[in-house]
């Protein structure tokens, strides 16, 4: 079954436009020059119940917009989209009962009240029946591990904490369907790691689908079976994050912190890889279809000083760049 | 679902929300001395009234202990609106920033949950003022009480309905924030003066375009000398206004922007 599919679904914003200075405002004032920008342009998507789908692209290329559609947030210009069987736009209310929404820098949360209370809020807002509620909160205090803050004032909590209570909150209701924009935006990289663990097991437990836009690699890679990236308003590729995977994500980034006096010039070539030296440490660019970490970094051991070494994945800026680059060769 | 199990889950909701911001105010010596202060900010306009009155006792009709009514009305309906819908002066702010989208994906009439967002503090200072210099000068019997009571209502419901209606110009005009806040302020200065200190355009004005009349003639045509024909118009403006910046505001939604800005409920 599906639970979201659009046609030719897009989105134009009327845009002021001003020049810059005093000068530009009086004449903005009196000739005001508007322009059409088109945030969407006519998103063709389907997504099958219980995929978790990355909804990939750089700023300003459509994602959020996109999701404030499927969610009735936005009107949008022109198309349509159905999402679990609801027009968004014109059955909002029925479709808030079904679907969960978590955006990375807007929260459902009450800043000055502890977590328990939003809760107790959301409650009401969904209609749970009292021993639903009581269950699925015990449930979801547990697996989050939120029982130590629960009473604490959401303005004291970390980021770290508040996105777990905030992602814990938009499954309370049991949404057949979660979008989520940027859920793990300014996050450390365990508390990201154990975010995605939760997610994911939302997804496997019950089954829900996860929509979620992300400039982060690792989201892309632990959290979801396919990936969609969009340039432009519209959709550029659609596929597996497997074959994405081997395709794109073949590349990691290994960062030494080199011991004192070391000398970067004399640093080893390592067939598969290259160095790319910066002030505060080296980086190493590993291609992983020619070689493995593994091997890297045992050549790097004992060629090396290093006081400290780091994995991870590129940039996904760096990664949609490269696909605009192959899509680019390709057409 | 039926209407009537919708109305019985929103006024679920609209309860617990109103427990929620009462449990907010953790900050309780904050809260009486905001409210307070503005129990003794209300006070002190009133002594300037006494001393004018004291001078000229009579004007237009109206005299210090019609006075002493208009803002007990005034303050009173100001008050419960704003406790209990506290962010009906902000409707142009939050649409105009994009806050709304977290309302908006929530199964609840998106109004409604704005209003209830929020609860003044200092408005229970302008509440408690109000009641309090009704029953030093109003008529506290049954009768008196329950227009009262009305005056109260149609008070409120005024100062929420402008104020949503004003609001509601930013979902085409984009940043009406100043323009609102300029009403906003006009308004509640207008309905603490006697009505009948205006003439021609200015009364007409006060009777239509900005409706502070409604409130500001309420202690002659609903408590002293009650008129029908008045009490019918003012219950009408204020469930025509009201409506009408519920239609509005619904019509508004399908030009809602949104925005980037970080938000959190406060």
């Amino acid at each position: 079954m599906l639970a979201l599919q659009t046609r030719g679904l897009g989105k134009t914003f009327r845009v002021k436009r001003k020049e810059a200075g005093l000068s530009g405002s009086f004449r903005s004032l009196w000739k005001p020059n508007w322009e059409t920008k088109e945030a969407v342009r006519g998103i063709d998507l389907t997504v099958r119940e219980g995929e978790t789908v990355a909804f990939l692209g750089p700023n300003g290329a459509g994602k959020s917009t996109t999701i404030k559609m499927l969610t009735g947030i936005l009107h949008p210009s022109f198309g349509e989209a159905e999402v679990l069987g609801l027009t968004p736009w014109k059955e909002r209310e029925r479709l808030a009962y079904r679907i969960g929404a978590v955006f990375g820098q807007k929260s459902q949360l009450w800043y000055h009240l502890p977590p328990i209370d939003t809760f107790e809020l959301i409650s009401r807002i969904y209609e749970l029946q009292r021993d639903e509620y009581v269950r699925r909160k015990d449930e979801l205090i547990e697996r989050f591990e939120l029982g130590p803050y629960l009473h604490t004032p959401v303005r004291k909590l970390s980021l770290g904490e508040r996105m777990r209570c905030e992602i814990a909150a938009s499954f309370l209701h049991g949404p057949r369907l979660l979008f989520m924009d940027e859920p793990t935006i300014g996050l450390d990289a365990v508390v990201k790691q154990r975010i995605r663990e939760l997610i994911r097991e939302r997804n496997r437990v019950e089954g829900t689908t996860v929509f979620l836009t992300s400039h982060d690699a690792g989201d892309v890679e632990t959290l979801c079976s396919r990936a969609v990236v969009i340039h432009h308003g519209g959709v550029l590729v659609d596929e597996p994050v497997e074959r994405m995977k081997r395709e794109v994500l073949s590349r990691k980034i290994v960062t030494l912190k080199l011991t004192e006096g070391a000398d970067p010039a004399a640093l080893p070539l390592i067939a598969g890889t290259r160095w790319e030296t910066e002030e505060e440490g080296c980086r190493l660019a590993v291609d992983l279809k020619r070689t493995t970490i593994e091997r890297v970094l045992g050549e790097l051991i004992g060629r090396v000083g290093f006081t400290d070494v780091n994995v991870e994945d590129p940039p996904l800026e760096e990664i949609i760049k490269h696909i605009y680059g192959m899509k680019g060769e390709a057409d | 679902m039926s209407t009537a199990d919708k109305l019985m889950a929103n006024a679920r909701y609209v309860w617990t929300c109103w427990k929620v911001n009462l449990a907010a105010m953790e900050y309780r010596l904050s809260f009486l001395l905001l409210a307070g202060m503005m129990f003794v900010n209300n006070a002190i306009w009133l002594f300037f009234w006494s001393l004018f009155f004291g001078r000229f006792p009579v004007v237009q009709g109206w005299e210090l202990h019609d006075v002493m009514l208009l803002w007990a009305v005034s303050t009173g309906g100001f008050g419960w609106a704003a406790m209990l819908f506290g962010n009906f002066p902000r409707i142009a702010g939050i649409v105009a920033t994009g806050h709304l989208d977290v309302y908006l994906s929530q199964p609840r009439p998106v109004l409604l949950s704005v209003l209830v967002s929020r609860c003044s503090v200092t408005a229970a200072g302008d509440f408690l003022f109000g009641i309090a210099v009704y029953l030093m000068v109003g008529d506290t019997s049954p009768r008196g009480m329950l227009l009262f009571a009305l005056g109260l209502l149609i008070s409120g419901m005024l100062f929420i309905a402008v104020m949503v209606v004003a609001g509601c110009s930013a979902f085409w005009i984009g940043n009406a924030e100043g323009m609102t806040q300029q009403l906003f302020n006009s308004f509640i200065a207008l309905t603490t003066y006697p009505s009948d200190i205006f003439r021609g355009f200015v009364k007409l004005a006060l009777f239509s375009l900005v409706p502070a009349g409604f409130i500001s003639y309420l202690p002659i045509g609903l408590l002293r000398d009650f008129d029908p024909l008045f009490a019918a118009g003012a219950v009408t403006a204020a469930c025509g206004l009201t409506l009408a910046g519920a239609l509005l505001f619904r019509r508004g939604l399908r030009r809602y922007a949104s925005g980037n800005t970080i938000a959190m409920r406060s």
